[in-house]
């Protein structure tokens, strides 16, 4: 059974002069042990989304099943229980400022009634997690962002919580110390079983840790499913503009005839191009590519310009087709 | 005046004054806190929105801080009779001294309160913290600097309003200044619990500041 469960969700904001629909019967099913990617474009309603997960928003209407308990089922105490168990990391961290690492680590703790002796002896496994133990006694505006960030995630691990929402986690820091986070969470996933929600504007983030992805657009939900699934076989148009965003450009400059070919896990180790180079003796030019590893594979397209014989065109896109890659024709958009 | 005079009248004056307004602040404060978090928590933003107590809160607020100090110091004067058994002297001007006050110190508290950033009490709610929970341990602890600000600003207007309220039979510097320097033309005696009050003024200022700042850890080292 799913850990999560989202069933026909609605969230409509109603101010004076408008209504927002800021979400439209989404349903999700987010399994144990995942890293859930919610991805959209800014305003998609990701950020309503997530916060529908734990009720800080309440939903228009539709159920968010947590454990098999309906969340609109809940007294307000049973919710802050619930809430123990389904922590949140932020965009800006959200760290108290008049308090130093150990003690925004404890603050979970005490929210969920652990005694002083514990909660110091849980908040020392935590410095050891996320490899804070010298900066212990700082406060957070002497750390940095991505240590900031390590405080907030200790303090979400603290309470041992089943799930980890994460709110544009790594949006205010640098590639760098993304990719650390990153790590991070995707170790505490592997080490301790702890599902995780990643809500991100991103494409990179969902890349490098997440199993599976729903995009949203304009407040519903374009596609979900595993991540090699969607990232190599696009359905929706607003997934094929995040995932292919750089492409579309690339396109307008093209003059000859051109075919795009879609890389979709198989081919990973494959040396394509150079094959058809060398046993074909057709000679193409590689107008664009944006290829990635995704789980070991790899996935993405690259549009080849071809030579302006027919034969070879058609010889070319045959051998593509053989070695079982997709293959289409570009539209030319210059004129 | 002569000096040996002078002395115990404005040691006497000091103390007084003093007095006033310490009493008077921390009344303020008694009646001021709990109505600013009221505020807080029931204004259309805030985390359990009670619009019509909102409102009256709000609008009994604006009423008393729309009252000059010197036109309330005469209109409570049944009340203040009905406290503190008369109608003049120190003890009976912390009376008007805290109606003007309490409200004016709940503004600043509910102001210092509502500089806290929100996404630190949406961190709070996200991890399960109750109402009261808020208040006590994100609310207030993250909004200790601006707090002791605010009471260092509110201690120097009441210690204004202290000497004010010399003018209808309140006691300290402010009595001693109207009676001495304003009735009997001793302007020497005037100027001198002017200097006094700066003084004074000065020192909540400096502790208060000091304080504050000593005990914020926003500020790198």
């Amino acid at each position: 059974m799913a850990l999560i469960e989202l069933n026909h969700l609605t969230k409509t904001f109603v101010t004076k002069s408008q209504t927002v629909d800021a979400l439209k019967d989404i349903s999700l099913s987010i399994d144990k042990g995942d890293i859930y990617g919610i991805i959209g474009m800014s305003g998609a309603g990701k950020s309503t989304l997530v916060r529908c997960i734990n009720y800080l928003e309440r939903p228009t209407s539709g159920d968010v099943i947590i454990d098999g308990k309906n969340l609109s089922k809940l007294s307000d105490s049973e919710l802050r229980q619930l809430r123990q168990q389904v922590s949140m990391i932020f965009q800006h961290f959200n760290l108290l400022q008049q308090r130093d690492v150990r003690g925004n680590i404890a603050f979970a703790m005490e929210i969920a009634g652990m005694k002083k002796p514990d909660i110091d002896k849980r908040i020392d496994e935590l410095l050891d997690i996320v490899s804070l133990r010298e900066r212990q006694h700082n406060y957070p505006s002497q750390l940095s962002g991505g240590q900031q960030q390590r405080v907030a995630i200790a303090r979400a691990l603290a309470t041992n919580p089943k799930i980890i929402l994460c709110d544009e986690a790594t949006s205010a820091l640098d590639p760098q110390t993304t990719q650390q986070i990153l790590a991070l969470l995707k170790d505490i996933n592997q080490r301790m079983g702890i599902t995780i929600v990643i809500i991100t504007h991103e494409m990179s983030v969902v890349e490098s840790i997440c199993s599976h992805v729903a995009i949203i657009d304009e407040g519903v939900l374009a596609e979900s499913g595993p991540v090699e699934t969607i990232f190599s076989q696009p359905k929706t148009a607003a997934a094929k503009r995040l995932i292919f965003r750089n492409v579309q450009k690339a396109e307008k400059l093209i003059g000859d005839r051109m075919i795009r070919i879609v890389f979709d896990g198989q081919q990973a180790d494959e040396p394509v191009i150079a094959q058809l180079i060398n046993q074909c003796h057709i000679m193409v030019n590689i107008q664009f590519a944006d290829t990635r590893n995704v789980g070991g594979k790899a996935f993405g397209q690259m549009v080849l310009q071809l030579p302006d014989d027919h034969l070879q065109q058609d010889k070319a896109i045959y051998f593509l087709k053989e070695k079982g890659l997709k293959v289409e024709e570009v539209k030319n958009h210059a004129h | 005046m002569p000096i040996e005079k002078m002395i115990p009248l404005m040691t006497a004056g000091v103390c007084d004054t003093l007095y006033m307004t310490l009493v008077s602040t921390l009344f303020a404060y008694l009646l001021g806190f709990p109505l600013a978090i009221l505020l807080v928590l029931t204004s259309p933003k805030g985390l359990k929105p009670i619009p019509v107590l909102y409102r009256i809160m709000d609008a009994i607020v604006n009423i008393f801080r729309s009252i000059p100090f010197l036109i309330l110091l005469i209109m409570v004067i049944p009340l203040t009779r009905l406290i503190a058994g008369k109608a003049y002297g120190s003890t009976a001007t912390i009376v008007p001294l805290v109606i003007a006050a309490a409200p004016y110190v709940a503004r600043m508290i509910e102001s210092s309160l509502l500089e806290v950033d929100p996404g630190v009490i949406e961190m709070a709610q996200s991890a399960g913290a109750s109402i009261p929970t808020i208040v006590f341990k994100v609310l207030i602890p993250e909004a200790k600097t601006s707090l002791i600000v605010g009471a260092t600003i509110s201690t120097g207007t009441i210690l204004g309003y202290s000497a004010m309220s010399g003018a209808v039979g309140g006691g300290g510097l402010g009595q001693i200044a109207i009676s001495y320097g304003y009735n009997r033309y001793q302007t020497s005696v005037m100027l001198v619990t002017v200097v006094l009050l700066v003084i004074l003024m000065q020192i909540f200022q400096i502790v208060g500041m000091t304080i504050a700042r000593k005990t914020d850890k926003r500020t790198r080292e």
